[in-house]
């Protein structure tokens, strides 16, 4: 399927002027599947949606690619007490910018995914954490949100039923680690965000100790598709493993940057040299960043018959992440690329945990040391004995993240960073 | 009954309990910051990590699955775990730092984690001598430290509050002082600002820390960051001697140290008593302490014209005291004891004065409605209102003092500043002969005709009944001019008593308060009236007081001491409010 990306017509951004509007999104299918699910809830139990979505074996576009549907089923049954979904629209990693994309041009596409979503988990209040940033795009998802309890698509007895549901946003306040799904949880009960120790998991003590799901925007945007067109039809688009329709934002030193649509599996190359237009200058392909900036980047000749699915890029040595793929020339100073990861680590470090707290500002100062030509040989080796000793002894994955691209870009990069150092070298008389 | 294997031994327990404080109830041991056991589990300082297994069960059967050797096989965790947040499960597999070089590798890259930007600068800094990142650096962190680029620099000298002083700079962001404000003293004072390695606590802008509890973050620091405004550079831990005492400042009766130098109490610390304050005190009851070294009554004194006091010998103070008894009727004696005061006092003064006749003591509690809290602050402002009622001194409200002294045409009143507290006013007994026996100089000993020192709860062994009916004691933390330190077994030993010498010279005698045990003067005043009276210390009072009410049946000092007080069979122990 991957192979005729050419010929996709995108379904999650499709090309239909003011689609934002909800009588334009109404004209064009919207709230179909929502519609569906309400007037025959014997064929759309609640179970029969979770089986559905897992069927369709949509993996969660956040970034760590679980199964949406599993994700659901951890849920536990309803005890008359209240139950939460929490939409993730924080992103803010570097490199990734898509679910933007979905509030711009299809807000009610999300809306009524995590509608669905919602009425199959029992969930009382749907809260969408959304970057503060993005405020444009808040006033915009606002009016959606305004326009759908309008219709009666939101709020009590939805469309005649006994089905009721609240949606509400939250604005982020500019912290990276409050995308984190249970910092994010702290951020909306109005603390500081910082992430909980697991377990327990969301699913059993999430918001205010209850039941919470926690989805990305655009997971829940894919959650119609399936209801409308099936699970089987969902899983034909892209690849096996990973299906669906993706975001791929491209940013760098591409002609065309970004946020495209298309299957899951799209060969990274072609991504480049077709979707984007290839390197800017007519520049050769130096390293590609293929998911946000956490995953670890690949260099130009490790890319031949890579795709953008979450398999072939962990045999390449790296991640699918958000699919916010980074793509560099060969007039990039490598060394200079991972110092401004590492600063972004540890600018957005919560402090909370020790490793990351402290080892995130140790990386980045030995790196600037390299970078200012001052770095020694031994430097290479501590930032990576540095790592092992953050990873995987934190409460979150941001130690982790902030980890890996330093030690797959020395390790890739290996020249670069070591010609840099002995700069340094004083000669012996 | 479920068994967990730590580092190769076996252990049974019972209940639900976390990882590391099992391991420390059992004696054992790991290290750790963040972790305490009142508050909440946070998990942030990582020190405590463990590599832990669980059994491999077969799911059909629900048995063991064995290896080749006939034992469990065991599913380890992929990571190192923080023992402070791992539940126990049934035949887990614990190795800790002592069995297992990959842990003990994981504790040392921390605590590196930890010291680089922290400074290395124990001998000036604190909290030297109680600080645990020194403790558990000297015993499992690394031998020197690779981080050779710029330490991060935080404030320093941050007045939080009128009694808690950060140094930002050697925080650890164990947030044991944020929790401590949420969910200890509820006051929510103090928060994390900022980000990563620039994170320190911190109140809201234009709030300061006024909490009441303020000075229990500087005990559960582990690192010298919160320090005491007060006591911050005053004195080395390893210079004090530490013995163990009651507050006295409200009915409570928090189980506290007092931290003595050079015969001057310097500081007041809350001692762990699950039953009474937990692991906290209140401020007030720590700002006590100045009332044990200043503004003493030192050498008895006489009142000459109006309000000038003359010191004078004790010989003479016996003479004059015994004299005043002398030439009236001990009927017409009004006799006032004191919640202030011990047990032991408060028993021995009243049946003084029933040996000579006068009427039994009577007393005033010091209660103000809708000064305490629902934690450790009571409306009760003395310790010992209980302890007053049970040895059956007679309780008066302040009209019932105003006509006792009216009537009196002596007035002997025990360690209760009755003027000071606007019971009385001076006029008052302007016209009867007033004495009292007191620990400090007070509105009432500057009223009164003859004033006696006796030693305060910081010089002698007493017990106190606090508003639950709870009977704990005290022991003396300080010598007077008269106690030989190395003979009162009852006094607490210090490094200096241990190791010094006598050339040491660090009792000066100016730090000495020429004063008395109450029961000791009042067998000086017994001898010379010829009363049969002599008790041979505290321990004799309390032990004639346990036989004399059914409630200390099976009360001692023995007992006291092995159960950290003794629970009295009281009834309605609440004060009755006035």
């Amino acid at each position: 399927m991957a192979q005729d990306w050419k010929s996709y017509e995108p379904l999650l951004i499709p090309d239909i002027p003011n689609l934002q509007e909800i009588d334009v999104y109404e004209d064009n299918d919207g709230y179909k599947a929502w519609k569906k699910v309400l007037s025959d809830q014997n064929k759309w139990s609640r179970n029969n949606v979770i089986n559905e979505v897992k069927a369709a074996n949509i993996r969660g576009r956040g970034g760590a690619g679980f199964n949406a549907g599993l994700k659901w089923s951890f849920m536990p049954e309803p005890d008359g007490g209240p139950r939460y979904l929490a939409c993730n629209g924080d992103e803010s990693e570097p490199g990734t910018f898509k679910d933007r994309k979905i509030f711009e041009y299809n807000p009610h596409l999300f809306i009524e995914g995590a509608l669905i979503a919602g009425y199959a988990m029992k969930v009382d209040v749907i809260y969408v954490y959304i970057r503060g940033e993005y405020i444009s795009w808040v006033h915009q998802l606002q009016k959606a949100v305004d326009d759908a309890y309008e219709k009666g698509y939101l709020g009590e007895n939805i469309l005649g039923t006994d089905v009721s549901m609240e949606m509400e946003l939250t604005y982020g306040a500019g912290a990276y680690i409050c995308g984190e799904e249970t910092a994010m949880l702290e951020s909306l009960e109005g603390k500081r965000g910082y992430p909980r120790t697991k377990p327990p998991f969301p699913a059993q003590k999430g918001l205010w100790n209850r039941p919470t799901t926690i989805n990305n925007i655009e997971t829940l945007a894919n959650v119609p598709l399936i209801i409308n067109n099936g699970a089987d039809w969902y899983g034909n688009i892209g690849s096996e493993e990973h299906p669906g329709p993706i975001l791929y934002g491209i940013s760098g030193h591409v002609n065309r940057p970004g946020v495209y649509e298309y299957p899951s599996g799209v060969p990274v190359l072609d991504l480049i040299n077709e979707v984007a237009g290839g390197i800017r200058g007519g520049k050769e392909l130096k390293a590609i960043i293929p998911g946000g900036s956490s995953t670890p980047p690949l260099r130009a000749d490790q890319l031949e018959g890579v795709t953008m699915n979450s398999d072939s890029l962990k045999d390449a040595g790296s991640m699918m992440g958000t699919a916010g793929m980074v793509v560099m020339d060969e007039d990039t100073d490598m060394v200079e690329v991972l110092w401004r990861i590492a600063h972004f680590y540890k600018h957005e470090s919560c402090g909370q945990c020790t490793p990351c707290r402290e080892g995130t500002g140790w990386l980045e100062k030995v790196l600037i040391k390299i970078k200012n030509g001052e770095g020694e040989m031994k430097d290479l080796d501590l930032l990576l004995d540095v790592g092992n000793q953050m990873e995987g002894r934190t409460i979150c994955a941001l130690a982790d993240a902030a980890v890996w691209p330093v030690r797959h870009t020395i390790n890739r990069f290996r020249d670069e960073f070591e010609a840099r150092c002995k700069k340094s070298a004083h000669a012996v008389a | 009954m479920p068994e967990v294997f730590i580092d190769g031994k076996r252990y049974e327990y019972e209940g639900d309990h976390m990882l590391l404080q099992f391991i420390l109830d059992q004696g054992l041991e790991v290290p750790f910051f963040c972790y305490h056991p009142s508050m909440s589990i946070p998990a942030n300082c990582r020190q405590c990590m463990v590599k832990v297994g669980t059994p491999v069960k077969d799911r059909e059967t629900g048995e063991y699955e064995l290896d080749e050797n006939g034992k469990r096989k065991i599913r380890w965790f992929p990571k190192p775990q923080t023992s402070c947040s791992t539940p126990l499960q049934d035949g887990m597999v614990v190795h800790t730092q002592e069995t297992s070089e990959e842990i003990e590798r994981a504790q040392k890259d921390n605590l590196e984690f930890i010291l680089i930007n922290h400074p290395l600068d124990c001998p000036i800094c604190d909290q030297a001598g109680e600080c645990p990142l020194q403790i558990q650096t000297y015993k499992y962190g690394p031998e020197g430290s690779r981080f050779e680029v710029k330490k991060v620099h935080r404030p320093k000298r941050v007045q939080l509050g009128p009694r808690v002083v950060l140094d930002a700079e050697r925080c650890i962001n164990c947030t044991r002082c944020v929790r401590f404000t949420e969910e200890i003293s509820e006051t929510n004072q103090l928060t994390i600002v900022k980000r990563g390695a620039d994170n320190y606590p911190m109140t809201g802008p234009g709030e300061e820390f006024d909490d009441p509890y303020s000075l229990n973050t500087v005990d559960i620091c582990p690192v010298g960051a919160l320090t005491s405004a007060d006591f911050r550079f005053k004195a080395r831990v390893w210079e004090m001697n530490q013995t163990p005492s009651i507050d006295i400042t409200n009915g409570k009766g928090c189980n506290i140290d007092l931290w003595t130098r050079d015969n001057e109490v310097l500081r007041i610390t809350p001692r762990q008593n699950p039953e009474v304050n937990d692991y906290w005190m209140p401020d007030a009851g720590r700002e006590a302490y100045e009332q044990f070294n200043e503004n003493r009554v030192s050498r008895p004194s006489i009142k000459l014209d109006g309000n000038n006091h003359s010191n004078t010998s004790w010989n003479n103070a016996v003479e004059t005291f015994a004299e005043a008894i002398e030439a009236h009727d001990p009927k017409d004696f009004a006799v006032i004891g004191s919640p202030h005061a011990s047990v032991e006092e408060n028993y021995a003064f009243n049946k003084f004065f029933n040996l000579l006749g006068s009427p039994n003591a009577i007393f005033t509690p010091h209660i103000i409605p809708g000064y305490g809290d629902d934690f450790l602050i009571t409306d009760d402002q003395a310790p010992n209102t209980n302890g007053c009622r049970l040895i059956n001194l007679d309780e008066v409200d302040e009209n019932g003092i105003k006509t006792a002294i009216k009537e009196a045409e002596i007035v002997v009143i025990l360690s209760d500043d009755l003027v000071g507290r606007e019971v009385l006013t001076a006029e008052d007994f302007s016209d009867t002969y007033t004495i009292s026996l007191a620990t400090n100089k007070t509105d009432t000993t500057k009223a009164s005709d003859l004033v006696i020192p006796i030693t305060c709860i910081a010089e002698h062994a007493a017990s106190y009944v606090n508003i639950n009916g709870r009977i704990q004691r005290s022991y003396p933390a300080k010598e007077t001019k008269y106690t030989n330190r190395r003979l009162n077994l009852e006094m607490s030993e210090g490094r200096l008593d241990r190791y010094g010498t006598d050339f040491d010279n660090w009792v000066s005698e100016d730090n000495k308060v020429d004063c008395l045990p109450l029961w000791e003067f009042l067998n000086h005043l017994g001898d010379r009236l010829g009363l049969e009276f002599n008790f041979e210390h505290s321990r004799s009072v309390f032990s004639e007081l346990s036989d004399h009410f059914e409630a200390l049946e099976n009360v001692s000092y023995q007992k006291m001491d092995e159960e950290q007080g003794v629970q009295l069979p009281i009834e309605n122990t609440e004060v009755k409010q006035a």
